[in-house]
């Protein structure tokens, strides 16, 4: 069978991800914090592709390097954000009563902070270091994580088929693991891709701020906020790492996108 | 005929992409005279509610492929949108399947009904408003003025289905389309319904084009039915020459496999295989491959229409060879004497269970007691089926979730073979009772094959190991008539019928004592219905289980238990062997529940009795008797004041009631207002 | 439940969560890993300054008391002194907070009518170009961070094309309207960014409702076309979209530290950034804490109008 072209487009675009976090280091023509004394500011040109900054710096080479930390940085945040979310809204959906209403009180603790100003207050006193970065992020996509597993783990524990579960005497483990946690499985995949491209644009956000990797790391987010001063003579600077975030968090938002339609489909196939 | 209404000719209907056409409804014609009510009968899948929409003119992404659709000689399928929209709601109004989806959530309902009036008669809003109050005044809904300032949500089923009857009367029109109007409401209200549907019929005049699976409810209804099998009408003619002389097999097989109220036979018809794919219609007739009266040529040739005698159409080639008589094609056994004597497998001595309602809004509120159960008690013998019978709200379901451990009951016991059973309990005793949940769409993971699904409680009780699993799993599928091929099947890809075997295969997998069945055909066709129903007695003889039977029907309880207990807001009102607790003199709310089910064949039923009014909030249970605020046959202050004391009737019968026996027989006993003539062939010898 | 007081027991409920707002503030300021003192003086101080500024800020103090001494400062509306100005914290919070509410309603009112007519318009002619155009926008507007969208919007009206000031700089204590050219550029980058998202919110509920059972029944009415999507379509779809709004309300937040520092606009994000990078940690926990109350409060309105649109949830 013919694939369709939206799930071309997005196994294409997730295999240029996978390269370019595996392979950036090598593709990239100069070393990310090579200087090239004199060749400071030049526009884009057959040496340096997409120019250099004031340092002399190729900036396809700082985007190429960039590309790891920042999708890194975004994948794990991404990740630990579901992987604490999870676990809380599936035992707060399944549990009800008590339990249910702390967790879920907590989160709204959590909740009623706007997201970057969250993320930016714990890095800062954290202290600025892609861990940090991760856990302030993990932390902040945690509630919105278990809010939504536990909307959906809380319909399906009033389903019957674990209702039958409880009534032949299964363990609570067993239910979640084995009854739960595959039905929360395709909108888990869903919710990770679009948990990523918000990821990316809170560590660019940061980066940008200020707050968040430190230089000399090429972090696209990072270049935007160095380059910014040198908007009016030199654009290349800004416009190239911009690009860059454009092209991934677009690509990644159609991927989640791309996803969740597949899994609204009555009847659709299991993902993953 | 007279000049008719609505006239269909040879429609065609198809749904999906050019490239894999679905043709839904396939060469239907009927005509309908005006102030005529005409039945449209089918199961799911058969069409009859495209046909509705496409007289509104609404096929919904569907495509007419031939046909016209004549509504006072104006084909409806050529109308411009602007003369489609003045003739909807106008002339033609519909009343929906499902009242609360169909009412604006938003809007309150004095104005929805009011709004179609300004918008058609042109009304002033003060004109409107008087006019939808009386609207809602001759649906029979209390205090219309007050009424009308209320949201949908606010309302009851039945007080919703008012709200869409009045809706659809508010411009006075000629023909209305009744989709599945009382599926998904109680009986009692379904009765109340109907009653209402056939009083506005005689005093408004207007023709009904009504749709339904329930040949019972059709039958109280129309003049004329038409059976709808796939997409096609098998049979046409009047109301009861077609329900007590199909001269189709396939009306012949839908009317032997409903239960009925009035008769108990040990088996069902069912009709072997299921509905055909309808993009790989099979050759010569459509009903063909699941015809017991199948020949060769109705694999090559289609029939013909062929008129039996006049006004009644079969498209059979062996119309005229059809027997009259609805043969039963099993033997019909004599009913099981009560286990007298016998310890009970399982005993309920007055139980209790009230939900706490949380008003709670964060940490503020407080919470109120809701009973759910207020004392009862029932007892189980080994290898019998007690049923409970009561409409929504009743605590039939609670009572399940309590027996199964479920729920924690606040009071009173349950024993299991003279054992207390609390919620926590040993899985070994979880073991010897399971449960067969009403939803087939729901009680599989959709993520468990078939096999990992029966092969857990082997696993879990430790019933079975290694190999041995496996070749239990295949002796359960065959054992519920489903065979191997489905061990490796997701439950997607079964049929609602196929679903709840595996359910049935999975409880009997623990080897239970007792199977709580809570609604377990509900939510199928009538057919498979009667398979299940089948199956589940075969399963009980082979392995000797007694089974608690949950159901909100009637004529499925007669057939299938040996003892009924009948519930209402959490009590038992009566008890007793099933055929006994069918006979007078039964509780007054048992003698309503009976006269409320509608039938196929017109039986002796004793006097029409109907409860009005809805059950009330079970946070605050009427003092006294809990039924006194419906009651027909209420005494007086008693009924108000006093719990009415139990009245054993004879062995093992008993109901609670302030009337006694002899007063209660007299009551019921006045003479029938169903004068049809009775059909011998329909009654089973035992029960005269 | 009558609906004041439901409204009621919101307000109350949102009292308690900013407690424990407050309580979270402190606590990531105070207690995670990484000290104040060090967080204000950098790596390379010596202990003794560090002692020395513990002792002045109190932090040498047990942690309930300093809790309960900040908190009711903050009650009182003393917000401490900042240490980037020497200066007391409130004035300056104050004015900057008038500042970012003009620019943060401005955006709303702009947006949320042209969000919700751009969504009806794409639900009744779904699958439409225009439909198409929308949702592909709204995937871009989405997914790019608010200062690529800005840069890329100077870089076009500043300075390729100079017609919009690149930069939103002001004398303090201005009122920002007095120079609303330098208003249009944030005003844009945000008013995009929810634009974007709260069409496709509409759309999504919108066509959930023109799918019911009840707009069926209501066209089936033979009411006209328009009639049905107005007054029964869209009275359904508004409530999720309105309480969108209310969730969404974080990123105007979020995005209006970025803005503002993009822009270089005198409002309280921009006040947080700065503090954050004077390591001012007086001004940064009062920044935020007003920023969360300002958050409870945005969501607790749009909860009020969604109360007020859905019978069904007051009940």
């Amino acid at each position: 069978m013919a694939m369709p072209k939206q799930s071309r487009g997005a196994l294409l675009f997730l295999l240029t991800v996978i390269l370019l976090i595996a392979l950036g280091p090598w593709i990239a023509p100069y070393p990310a914090t090579e200087f090239h004394s004199r060749h400071i500011l030049e526009g884009p040109g057959t040496t340096y592709l997409l120019g250099t900054d004031e340092f002399g710096r190729d900036v396809l080479s700082r985007i190429l390097w960039g590309a790891r930390p920042t999708l890194l940085l975004a994948l794990a945040s991404a990740g630990l954000g579901v992987l604490l979310g999870t676990p809380t809204g599936l035992i707060a959906g399944y549990f009800g009563g008590r339990l249910d209403e702390i967790l879920m009180r907590v989160m709204d603790v959590l909740m009623s902070f706007p997201a970057l100003i969250l993320a930016m207050l714990i890095v800062v006193m954290m202290g600025p270091n892609p861990v940090n970065v991760v856990l302030a992020i993990g932390v902040v996509f945690w509630p919105r994580s278990a809010r939504l597993v536990r909307s959906v783990s809380q319909d399906l524990a009033r389903r019957e088929f674990i209702e039958a579960a409880k009534a032949r005497g299964e363990a609570h483990v067993f239910i979640l693991g084995r009854e739960l946690l595959p039905n929360v499985l395709s909108i888990l995949v869903v919710d990770f891709t679009l948990r990523v491209a918000a990821a990316i644009l809170l560590t660019a956000s940061l980066s940008y701020l200020g707050v968040g990797v430190v230089p000399p790391t090429p972090a696209w987010g990072l270049m935007v906020r160095d380059g910014q001063q040198f908007l009016q003579n030199a654009p290349w600077l800004v416009l190239f790492p911009c690009l860059a975030i454009a092209l991934v968090s677009v690509g990644t938002v159609l991927v989640g996108d791309y996803l969740r339609r597949r899994v609204a489909v009555p009847g659709g196939e299991r993902i993953a | 005929m007279t000049q008719p209404l609505l006239d269909i000719a040879g429609l065609a209907v198809s749904y999906g992409t050019t490239n894999r056409r679905v043709p839904a409804v396939r060469n239907v014609s009927f005509a309908i005279a005006p102030g005529e009510a005409y039945g449209l009968i089918g199961e799911s899948g058969s069409g009859k509610t495209t046909i509705a929409f496409a007289v509104m003119g609404h096929l919904n992404g569907g495509r007419v492929d031939a046909g016209r659709i004549l509504f006072r000689d104006r084909d409806i399928l050529a109308l411009s949108p602007q003369e489609l929209a003045s003739l909807r709601g106008r002339s033609i109004a519909m009343v929906y399947q499902d009242p609360l989806s169909s009412l604006n959530p938003t809007l309150r309902v004095g104005e929805q009904v009011a709004e179609g009036i300004r918008h058609h008669r042109g009304l002033s809003h003060r004109a409107a408003a008087a006019e939808a109050a009386s609207l809602l005044d001759q649906v029979h809904l209390p205090d219309p003025a007050r009424l009308m300032l209320r949201y949908p949500h606010e309302l009851s089923g039945g007080q919703q289905q008012r709200v869409v009857i009045a809706m659809a009367l508010a411009c006075r029109p000629q023909l209305l389309i009744m989709d599945e109007p009382t599926t998904g409401l109680d009986v009692t209200t379904e009765a109340v319904i109907l009653d209402l549907v056939a009083e506005l019929r005689s005093a408004l005049g207007v023709a009904i084009l009504f749709i339904s699976h329930n040949l019972g409810v059709v039958r109280r209804v129309c003049d004329r039915i038409g059976v709808l099998y796939a997409g096609e009408l098998m049979e046409e003619g009047r109301t009861e020459k077609v329900l007590q002389r199909p001269r189709h097999p396939y009306t012949r097989s839908l009317l032997r496999s409903i239960p009925e109220i009035g008769r108990r036979s040990e088996r069902l018809a069912s009709i072997a295989g299921s509905l055909p794919d309808l993009t790989s219609l099979p050759s010569g007739c459509i009903f063909h491959p699941r015809c017991p009266e199948a020949r060769d040529i109705c694999a090559s040739a289609a029939p013909p229409v062929e008129e039996v005698e006049p006004g009644h159409i079969s498209r059979c080639h062996f119309a005229r060879d059809l027997p009259d008589a609805l043969a039963e094609d099993t033997a019909s056994a004599s009913m099981k004497d009560l286990p007298e004597g016998r310890k009970p497998l399982l005993r309920v001595v007055d139980l209790e269970m009230h939900y706490v309602r949380s008003r709670r809004f964060g940490p503020f509120g407080r919470t109120i007691r809701v009973p759910a159960l207020s004392g009862v008690g029932i007892e189980v013998a080994a290898g019998e089926t007690l049923a409970i019978v009561g409409e929504s709200g009743s605590g039939k379901s609670t009572l399940a979730r309590c027996i199964v451990g479920l729920a924690a009951p606040t009071g009173g016991s349950i024993e299991f073979e003279g054992t207390p059973l609390t919620a926590t309990r040993p899985r070994a005793t979880r073991r010897d009772i399971q449960i067969i949940f009403q939803n087939p769409e729901a009680a599989l993971n959709p993520f468990h094959t078939v096999a990992e699904i029966i092969a857990r409680p082997l696993r879990l009780y430790g019933l079975r190991e290694g190999p041995a699993i496996r070749q239990r799993v295949i002796e359960l599928l065959d054992a519920v008539k489903l065979g191997e091929r489905f061990s490796t099947h997701y439950p997607r890809e079964l049929s609602g019928g196929e679903k709840q075997r595996v359910s049935i295969a999975r409880a009997f997998a623990a080897e239970p004592r007792l199977v709580i069945c809570d609604e377990p055909t509900s939510a199928l066709d009538i057919s498979v219905q009667a398979a299940l129903l089948n199956e589940l007695k075969e399963l009980q003889r082979r392995y000797g289980t007694s089974y608690l039977f949950i159901s909100h029907d009637l004529s499925v309880v007669r057939h299938i238990a040996e003892r009924v207990a009948v519930m209402y807001l959490g009590l038992i009102l009566e008890t007793g062997p099933t055929a006994e607790v069918f006979q007078p003199p039964h509780h007054p709310y048992t003698e309503a529940l009976i006269s409320a089910v509608p039938t196929v064949s017109p039986v002796d039923r004793g006097p029409v009795l109907r409860l009005q009014g809805s059950v009330p909030d079970p946070a605050n249970p009427p003092a006294g008797c809990v039924f006194h605020t419906r009651c027909p046959r209420k005494l007086g202050r008693v009924c108000e004041t006093d719990a009415p004391p139990w009245r054993h009737t004879s062995a093992g019968r008993a109901y609670a009631c302030h009337i006694p026996p002899e007063d209660l027989l007299a009551l019921q006993q006045q003479p029938t207002t169903e004068t049809d003539r009775p059909l011998p062939e329909m009654e089973e010898p035992h029960e005269r | 439940m009558s609906l004041s007081r439901l409204i009621l027991r919101r307000v109350a409920l949102l009292a308690l969560v900013l407690v424990a707002v407050s309580l979270l503030t402190f606590a990531i300021v105070n207690i995670l890993p990484g000290d104040v003192a060090t967080a204000i003086l950098g790596e390379s101080a010596t202990p003794a300054d560090l002692a020395a500024l513990r002792s002045r800020m109190g932090l040498d103090l047990p942690l309930g008391t300093r809790y309960l001494t900040w908190i009711g400062h903050m009650l009182r509306g003393d917000f401490g002194t900042s240490l980037a100005f020497n200066l007391p914290v409130a004035p300056i919070l104050l004015w900057r907070l008038g500042n970012s509410a003009i620019l943060a309603a401005l955006v709303l009112i702009i947006s949320v009518p042209c969000a919700l007519t751009l969504g009806v318009v794409a639900a009744v002619y779904e699958g439409s170009l225009l439909d198409r155009f929308l949702s592909l926008a709204a995937v871009f507007t989405f997914a790019l961070p608010e200062f690529v969208i800005g840069l890329v919007l100077i870089l076009v009206f500043s300075i390729l094309y100079p017609v919009l000031p690149g930069s939103s700089l002001m004398e303090p204590g201005l009122n920002p309207l007095s120079q609303p050219l330098a208003l249009v550029l944030p005003i844009l980058v945000l008013v995009l960014h929810q634009l974007a998202h709260l069409s496709q919110i509409t759309r999504a509920s919108m066509i959930n409702a023109l799918g019911s059972n009840y707009v069926r029944a209501a066209r089936l009415k033979g009411l006209p076309p328009a009639l049905v999507v107005v007054k029964h379509a869209l009275r359904n779809a508004l409530a999720p979209a309105i309480a969108e709004v209310g969730m969404n309300f974080g990123y105007v937040l979020g995005g209006l530290v970025v803005v503002e520092t993009l822009f270089s606009y005198a409002g309280v994000g921009q006040l947080m950034v700065m503090s954050v990078e004077n390591r001012d940690v007086p001004t940064l926990e009062a920044t935020v804490l007003v920023i969360a109350v300002a958050y409870g409060v945005g969501n607790l309105l749009a909860d009020i109008v969604s109360l007020r649109l859905n019978p069904r949830l007051r009940s």
